[in-house]
């Protein structure tokens, strides 16, 4: 296979732009692989997330957050400049429930495309891939938006860094 | 765990959710979830309705050059929204177990408080099939709808 430009350098924007933001940073997911069309990711156990308390089972919520990260991601990387494809209908299906203190691993591929849509299909599981705990399929749509600004992205991180950045967003925190 | 451990946090869990019932509190019923916490869902009755919203967190953002909040986190508040319902207003004796969550976006979540309402559809012996709604500024503008189904 040719070596690919755009994947080799969007591969560890996209790589930091879920890892080190908002949601995917709180939850302390990591993506092991990023291909064209395919995702791989890994969400360690926390307690924080769980939804039985009787039981220490994660809340459904997390797996939708992780299938519709990872197969958010897949589609943005079928397209030919990165932007972002907003998700149109998430279906997902619970096989059983996850087993407590055990990662979860995540895997999404995009398995057709047309001119408008995205079809992506996801699966979570832990220790038996044969055996998943859920399985998804999500659509997204090709908009024409503009491409997204990964410079923009490391220059909010590195605001938060400096003092007088950091009293800026907290400012904001506050402006409710 | 021992089965006697079990039986004793089950028996825990059908008391505080009693007394959520009779003191008119579903905050009381969400603070039992952790996950409630994590993402910062909020429960409360309005018109005999229960109504829940998630206020703005940096946490919760997907998009940060927006900024939005994450596709998942609506999915998990909605989901966590109508597992609340069905704890709180039927008659049961565990958590339940969802089975499926479908999932439509309508409009981009906006960095801002966002509200739900459930429906509870159909309540069989085994299956309840739930609706839920998500909106901002406007309950007939939603911005997400779901369906799912849990086997109580």
């Amino acid at each position: 296979m040719a070596f690919d430009m755009t994947m080799a350098l969007f591969r560890p924007a996209l790589k930091y732009a879920m890892e080190k933001n908002g949601h995917g940073k709180t939850l302390g997911l990591k993506m092991t692989e990023i291909n064209r069309g395919e995702i791989n990711l890994v969400f360690p156990y926390k307690e924080e997330v769980v939804g039985n308390p009787l039981t220490g089972v994660v809340h459904g919520g997390v797996i939708v957050s992780l299938l519709d990260t990872a197969c958010g991601s897949a589609a943005m990387t079928v397209l030919k400049t990165p932007a972002v494809a907003p998700t149109m209908d998430l279906r997902l299906d619970y096989m059983h429930p996850a087993k407590p203190n055990k990662p979860i691993y995540v895997e999404a591929k995009v398995y057709r495309q047309t001119s408008n849509v995205i079809f992506c299909r996801g699966l979570a599981w832990q220790e038996d891939k044969e055996n998943p705990i859920a399985h998804c399929v999500a659509n997204f749509m090709k908009v024409d938006s503009k491409s997204i600004n990964f410079s923009a992205i490391a220059v909010t991180q590195l605001r938060r860094l400096m003092p007088w950045g950091r009293r800026a967003t907290s400012d904001k925190e506050s402006d409710k | 765990m021992s089965a006697e451990q079990t039986k004793h946090q089950l028996e825990d869990w059908q008391e505080s959710v009693a007394a959520a019932r009779l003191e008119k509190c579903p905050q009381s019923v969400m603070e039992m979830i952790p996950y409630a916490a994590f993402i910062g869902a909020q429960a409360k009755i309005e018109n005999d309705r229960l109504l829940y919203w998630l206020d703005k967190r940096a946490t919760n953002i997907g998009n940060p050059s927006l900024p939005a909040i994450h596709g998942g986190v609506i999915g998990g508040f909605l989901e966590l929204s109508a597992a609340i319902e069905i704890i709180y207003s039927l008659d049961i004796a565990t958590v339940p177990k969802v089975v499926d969550f479908s999932l439509d976006y309508l409009r981009a979540g906006r960095y801002k408080t966002i509200y739900a309402k459930c429906n509870i559809l159909r309540q069989g012996k085994k299956l309840v099939n739930v609706t839920a709604s998500a909106w901002q500024d406007d309950e007939n503008t939603p911005i997400a709808t779901a369906r799912c189904h849990f086997l109580i």
